[in-house]
């Protein structure tokens, strides 16, 4: 009998001890491939001379409807590209083309938010488009959400978060990622201000109590009230980015 | 669900790390969560039991999550309060205005592996 595990047969079988274990301190974020294809993203925007705006909001705050009205003003004078993300379909990419700008939509299959990867994936892509590779200003349209876009840094420059008057004052509150990780916060549709409960003051002030560093503007795509000085922004980006070029 | 693609981050985390230590199994699974990462806690066990059931190398490895605070600095007089949840105001000047630092972190801390 074995005197180790008390069975019948003699001494010298396996005894099936467990390997030693081993623990190993590794302290890498997970968002660690991510951000070094972020890295990477940008250094590739700015090598074209692009300025990159990540666009993130929940479905139907204007997102697209701002890019339409966006490139008509902009187009003679800045070169607009555009990467759309969605779940499905091209119906953006499709609105996006008739302006007559390089666009691609990706189209990210059930993933509820665009990553480094897709949007490295999308500017191959976008530069085989006729104009694709002389863009100055490059639109990243992210999956309509208001929660898991915020966590993904695609190797923007700015990020921009929109708030629709249909939508309530309330998201800064109760979607507070999405506003400290942006640099700007777009009020949208407010030519609906008179019908809706949406106390302007009041959104800004709580969007600027989470990130006091927020530029924040309110104006409406359709009527053009307040457009402007959105336009006025990006043209400065623009201008910054190719001073610092030269 | 975002939870998921982090997972799967750190489904290859692991995977690479097992290689590099010849490992074939992983027993223990240390991850510090920040209060500011925007990442929810339970939505990221939830998907680790979902995709490691289909995997070798972690089924039933346990996962240990440490949730780790913000450091919230007033704008005014500068004063930093560390906490898991953002304090109203500033305990020192009542100071509405504080920015977030830190607290983002989303860390594969340790791993007891075999």
């Amino acid at each position: 009998m074995c005197d180790t595990c008390g069975c019948p047969s003699p001494s010298d079988h396996d005894h099936h001890t467990h390997a030693p274990t081993k623990t190993v301190d590794v302290h890498t974020s997970l968002l660690a491939a991510n951000d070094a294809l972020a890295k990477l993203n940008r250094e590739h925007f700015e090598a074209m001379g692009a300025v990159a705006i990540n666009l993130i909001s929940s479905p139907g705050s204007g997102k697209t409807t701002l890019l339409e009205h966006t490139i008509e003003q902009l187009k003679g004078s800045i070169r607009i590209g555009v990467i759309e993300g969605d779940i499905e379909t091209e119906r953006d990419a499709d609105r996006i083309r008739a302006k007559g700008v390089p666009v691609i939509q990706l189209t990210t299959g059930g993933a509820c938010h665009l990553d480094a990867a897709m949007t490295h994936k999308g500017l191959h892509l976008l530069e085989k488009q006729p104009g694709g590779d002389a863009i100055d200003l490059l639109f990243i349209e992210n999956v309509g959400n208001l929660v898991c876009p915020a966590t993904f840094d695609l190797g923007e420059h700015k990020r921009v978060v929109l708030v629709s008057v249909p939508e309530g004052p309330d998201k800064p509150a109760k979607y507070p990622k999405a506003f400290t990780s942006s640099n700007v916060f777009l009020i949208t549709k407010t030519d609906l201000l008179p019908y809706f409960d949406f106390p302007v003051p009041e959104a800004k002030a709580e969007a600027l109590h989470l990130n006091p560093k927020l530029t924040v503007m309110d104006f409406s795509s359709k009527t053009g009230a307040g457009f402007e000085v959105w336009l006025q922004y990006l043209r400065d980006l623009v201008k910054e980015a190719k001073a610092r070029q030269a | 669900m975002h939870e998921i693609s982090l997972v799967q981050a750190m489904l290859q985390q692991l995977s690479d790390l097992a290689a590099a230590n010849r490992a074939t199994k992983v027993i223990k699974i240390t991850m510090k969560i920040g209060q500011q990462s925007g990442v929810v806690a339970d939505s990221f066990r939830f998907g680790f039991e979902v995709l490691s059931a289909n995997d070798d190398l972690v089924r039933g490895a346990e996962l240990a999550i440490i949730s780790s605070p913000a450091t919230f600095r007033c704008t005014q007089c500068d004063h930093t309060v560390t906490a898991m949840d953002r304090p109203d105001c500033c305990p020192k000047c009542q100071e509405t205005f504080l920015i977030p630092e830190g607290g983002d972190e989303l860390i594969l801390q340790q791993v007891e592996m075999e």
